[in-house]
């Protein structure tokens, strides 16, 4: 036996030696640049020539944005350099840019935007931080509620009673939504606990403990709309919104609605019932062979046609409108394109344990499906924001429409190099941030994944 | 989560919009334009995609420019108020349209008056407020002075209007062979114009005045003394209303009255408290009452000059060389009195 037993004693012993350093040649800025840029006598003249196109292309635009700048002055021909040349005129888009911003909101109301803007952002702060509780609740009210409040302070004017009733809801659904933020981060215990500690409830039967809730939610409206009942912001016709402000709203609430329209709309096509699934399939088909800008077109200008006599739409509404359908439209393909990747056996699983056919659908098949769209819808959602620019053809003063008034301002005539470039970094610094957050969300959500 | 409520921002602000008070006029008996703009308590007018002198943005966001004055001329004449005026600006593809389904009261937009338009659009000009017609820009250096010298030359212009029609016509009636190097955008053609790329430029000499204002070597410039094409310019309303569109063309005339008779924004309070002489005195609604066929307050003619001054001053101001203004030299143009040798004429008040 001990014969045929390897014989380990004399062996000797196996001592791993440190790695020898890779060769010096392939580490480091060289060896990075060895390898991606050098790589070969045929990339390496790829390389050279690109930094030779990119150094004179960036001079050049250093020279026309910063050396031939004029950033004082307070008309185009004070930015002339010589007698035969204007250098970058950014005075021009320095005096026009509250307007590219605000449209032709008056400047003594333009508080109004910001802070319906600051509100907003307070109310979906919650969102992201731990801790908070009744997550739901937050979102659903910023989104169903919220756009009363903000259309308020936007249009101003009188309330007629609907209107004070939902601006006083929705602000105290704001106050709530404060308040209940920092119940949770302070105390850890929320609104709603707090109002059933405080009334004495906690110690009563769990089905009695709404009635608090919604006693006490009733008093504070009420005590609202009495504050708020002599405040009234004065009249902002929507057709003095504009700038950026009106591509944020179009585009906003065509990105809100696009995505539930277009779930619904998605799943009719793929319904059983013959019905829903023709008047799904005519409605996405009619929109996404039609351009945007015919629907546009049909909404402002072709359907107050057959209108009865004197009856006038609103145009920023029908306009909404037209964007909405049309962005549902191209939505519900790709929530199709999203449900087409679950496998059968989800659903055969689904209704194997007894789930009706919506259970099926938000709990096991739609989560699944959405991460498999994010980037396909973030893409959507940034061709949303794009496309909405096609309003200022139909006289809406949308960013672009803003940007292009100014060469026709008299001071500033010709001038449009420079806020064409200034919506570019608008546009851009929307896209990517949408971009960088559609992959952040990619990663939370695929986290499964990983493991 | 958030996702699947999402809809709703859309319906709640779409619900926000609807219940505000302009939305609908619904109107069970036909109201005339005066008593629907009345009863709205403003005037909706309608201009286009700015266009500088006729009606341009300003940086405060407030619509400037001759056409714009014609607006607040006849909200001025109804309600005594120059900014009860809701100004619409649309692209000229669908300007008739948006007069013709009642978005718009009156239409105030650099709009040619032709027999077409007049009779088979469903819409009425009403007076003109400013003759202009097309020309040609070229370099000195180049030494053209008259548009007859421009055999085979290259010209720049713009698409979308009658602009190119009526260049490759006067082309072909003189023997020029124009070769046209069409934009679809005004300022690219005035860059290429600018870069040499054309001999020539060719526009409403109104635009090429307010492009030439934009040059950096404007002295370098000359705008050649042929006009190749009749436009005449005036605002239009709807028709079937015989009343608002007295209301309008008689604003313009009001405007191009009060120069003759020397009333300005000025001194119109005193003319009004001391007539010079009774054609003064019926204007101003003094005396004689020249107001009750319009259906207007018998001050109307006073307001207007009131708040917006006489046709003089408002094209000293955005069309001639004052500090808005596009710097077109009116002595001597169409665009003067009649008593100075131009086309602005108006029939009398009396």
């Amino acid at each position: 036996m001990t014969d045929l037993a390897p014989d380990i004693g004399n062996r000797s012993k196996f001592t791993p030696k440190p790695d020898l350093p890779p060769p010096p040649n392939t580490t480091g800025v060289s060896g990075w640049l060895r390898y991606n840029l050098f790589n070969g006598v045929f990339n390496s003249i790829l390389t050279a020539l690109s930094i030779i196109a990119i150094f004179f292309m960036v001079k050049a635009f250093y020279e026309w944005a910063f050396v031939n700048a004029i950033w004082e002055a307070s008309s185009r021909d004070e930015c002339r350099i010589s007698s035969t040349k204007i250098g970058t005129c950014w005075a021009g888009v320095n005096v026009w840019f509250t307007r590219f911003i605000y449209g032709r909101y008056a400047d003594a109301e333009i508080w109004r935007i910001n802070l319906a803007f600051i509100i907003f952002i307070i109310w979906m702060v919650p969102l992201w931080l731990p801790k908070i509780t009744s997550k739901i609740f937050i979102g659903l009210s910023a989104v169903l509620i919220y756009p009363f409040l903000a259309g308020y302070m936007f249009l101003g004017g009188e309330r007629g009673w609907f209107m004070e009733v939902m601006v006083a809801l929705s602000l105290t659904c704001f106050l709530f939504v404060l308040i209940h933020s920092l119940l949770c981060l302070t105390t850890g215990l929320g609104l709603y606990g707090w109002i059933i500690k405080v009334s004495g409830f906690s110690k009563k039967n769990e089905h009695q403990h709404k009635y608090p809730v919604i006693g006490f939610t009733l008093l504070t409206v009420a005590v609202v709309a009495f504050l708020i009942n002599d405040i009234t912001f004065k009249y902002m016709s929507n057709n003095l919104w504009g700038g950026l402000f009106l591509t944020l709203v179009i585009s906003g609430i065509a990105i809100a609605s696009a995505l539930p329209a277009g779930i619904i709309l998605a799943l009719g096509r793929r319904s059983k019932m013959a019905v829903i699934r023709v008047l799904c399939v005519a409605f996405i088909e009619l929109f996404r062979s039609v351009p945007l800008i015919t629907i546009l077109f049909m909404a402002t200008t072709m359907f107050p046609l057959f209108l009865p006599g004197g009856m006038v739409i609103n145009k920023l509404a029908s306009a909404i409108v037209a964007v909405c359908l049309f962005a549902a439209a191209y939505m519900a393909e790709v929530v199709r394109g999203g449900l087409q990747a679950i496998p059968k056996g989800q659903y055969e699983a689904a209704e194997a344990v007894g789930l009706t056919y919506w259970q099926a659908t938000v709990l096991i098949v739609m989560p699944q499906a959405l991460k498999f769209m994010i980037p396909n819808i973030v893409g959507n959602f940034m061709g949303l924001l794009k496309d909405t620019t096609l309003v200022s053809i139909i006289g809406l003063y949308d960013l672009l429409g803003m940007i292009n008034a100014v060469s026709h301002d008299p001071k500033w005539i010709g001038l449009h190099h420079e806020p064409l470039f200034t919506a570019a970094v608008l546009f851009f610094i929307g896209c990517f941030a949408m971009s960088k957050y559609s992959q952040h969300l990619e990663r939370s959500l695929g986290a499964g994944n990983n493991r | 989560m958030k996702k699947l409520s999402l809809f709703g921002l859309g319906a709640g602000l779409i619900a926000a919009l609807s219940f505000t008070p302009e939305l609908a006029i619904a109107d069970g008996h036909k109201m005339s334009t005066l008593e629907t703009v009345k009863k709205r308590g403003h005037l909706r007018c309608q201009v286009g995609q700015p266009s500088p002198g006729f009606y341009n943005l300003k940086k405060d966001g407030t619509w400037v420019g001759s056409d714009v004055s014609v607006c607040r001329a006849v909200a001025a004449a109804i309600f005594g108020d120059p900014n009860k005026v809701e100004f619409q600006s649309v692209t000229s593809t669908v300007r008739f349209t948006a007069l013709a389904n009642g978005e718009s009261d009156m239409l105030s937009r650099t709009a040619t008056w032709t027999i077409f338009r007049d009779t088979q659009l469903g819409l009425n000009f009403t007076a003109t407020n400013f003759y202009d017609g097309q020309g040609f820009i070229v370099r000195k250096d180049s030494g053209i002075k008259s548009a007859m010298e421009l055999k085979g030359a290259t010209v720049c212009v713009a698409t979308g209007t009658t602009t190119e029609l009526n260049l490759t016509d006067f082309s072909r009636m003189n023997n020029l062979d124009i070769q046209p190097v069409v934009f679809s955008d005004n300022n690219v053609r005035n860059e290429s114009y600018l870069k040499g790329n054309c001999d020539a430029m060719t526009n409403d000499k109104s635009g090429l005045a307010s492009s030439m204002a934009g040059f950096p070597d404007k002295s370098a410039h000359v705008i050649l003394p042929e006009t190749i094409s009749k436009e005449p310019l005036a605002p239009a309303v709807r028709k079937g209303d015989d009343q608002w569109h007295d209301i309008v063309k008689w604003t313009v005339f009001a405007l191009i009255s009060a120069e003759e008779l020397g009333i300005t924004q000025a001194n119109v309070d005193s003319m009004a408290k001391n007539p010079p002489n009774p054609e003064v005195a019926r204007f101003l609604g003094v005396e004689k009452e020249m107001n009750k066929g319009l259906g207007l307050d018998k001050k109307w003619a006073h307001w207007i000059i009131k708040s917006v001054g006489n046709y003089g001053e408002i094209y000293e101001k955005y069309m001639g060389s004052g500090p808005e203004g596009i710097g077109i030299a009116r002595k001597g143009s169409p665009n003067d009195l009649w008593t100075r040798g131009g086309l602005m004429y108006s029939p009398p008040f009396r």
